[in-house]
């Protein structure tokens, strides 16, 4: 299937094509546009104004995947609360996580393309995630 | 105003009508521009210099009016006068400057305190100061002090804080 986001991706955006890549569509092919007007017909858009897969109600895009896929895993959500914070800082959620995750990406994304930035910023969410999924399982964080 | 003195500064402005009633879009919309540093040029009106953050957190504030049944839309531009960026400039710096003068005298009275309470009131000032260089785009000479300040107190306690 084909997706359609923002050229020029962060956080927000970054997270989504994980998301997308590993719970919704291995096969996924993604493509960057400067502007709503350019979306290819036959692809789904996502984190961009006027689309479902966006931002909602104070919630980030990543947030609003969950929502329209019924992903109720949990460590899913613990990751919604660093992607929001680290989109949105608006303090919704305590996630200490947040501040360096957005530098992270935000200086990945000075030195490389969307492509790349994609392929760099996916193993980091893996990597959250089971960061994550080990410390609901412990109770406390791992080590 | 180092940065601004040469070269012209590019805005990206929202402009919006939101219904008086219900009041809390209204608040959450105030709360949110607040947090973003945005300069109120008029009801219905804020400004922010041009970035890509910047604007694509006005562009979502922007759907946000449109959803609680509001009207708004994004513009990029600047001011035709010099002077007039000036003032705007000068402004929105001077609502930081008392943000960071609040940080520098909290810095100044925690020294007095025990060493429990200045630890934690070194904590809130570090996130309190994170928070204002967010939204801090002219740097006026208070955003140095008060780094100065917070670092300052930083020293009296000898245990890290997260």
């Amino acid at each position: 299937m084909r997706w359609a986001t923002r050229r020029h991706c962060h956080v927000d955006r970054a997270a989504c094509a994980w998301l997308i890549r590993r719970f919704l569509d291995s096969e996924a092919e993604f493509v960057f546009v400067d502007d709503p007007d350019e979306l290819p017909t036959d692809a789904t858009a996502f984190d961009m104004r006027g689309v479902e897969l966006s931002h909602h109600g104070g919630e980030c895009s990543f947030e609003t995947f969950l929502r329209r896929y019924e992903l109720v895993d949990p460590v899913l959500w613990e990751i919604a609360k660093v992607v929001h914070e680290a989109d949105l800082a608006d303090e919704r959620y305590d996630a200490p996580e947040a501040p360096g995750l957005d530098v992270f990406l935000r200086g990945l994304s000075m030195v490389r393309d969307d492509e790349q930035l994609l392929a760099l910023s996916g193993p980091l969410f893996d990597g959250l995630y089971e960061y994550r999924k080990r410390a609901l399982l412990l109770g406390r964080e791992p080590a | 105003m180092p940065l601004m003195a040469r070269s012209r500064v590019k805005w990206v402005l929202l402009a919006y009508r939101l219904p008086r009633e219900p009041s809390t879009p209204r608040s959450a919309l105030w709360r949110k521009l607040r947090r973003l540093g945005a300069a109120q040029v008029l009801d219905g009106l804020a400004a922010l210099p041009l970035d890509a953050r910047n604007r694509e957190q006005l562009e979502w504030i922007a759907d946000e009016v449109v959803e609680a049944g509001g009207e708004a839309t994004i513009w990029v531009g600047e001011l035709a006068s010099a002077r007039q960026e000036r003032e705007l400039a000068a402004r929105m710096a001077e609502a930081v400057a008392e943000e960071y003068s609040a940080v520098i005298a909290d810095a100044a009275a925690a020294r007095a305190d025990a060493p429990g309470q200045r630890r934690r009131t070194l904590g809130r000032l570090r996130r309190e100061l994170r928070r204002i260089r967010a939204r801090d785009f002219f740097l006026p000479p208070e955003r140095e002090r008060a780094r100065q300040a917070v670092e300052e107190l930083a020293m009296l306690v000898e245990e890290p804080v997260a």
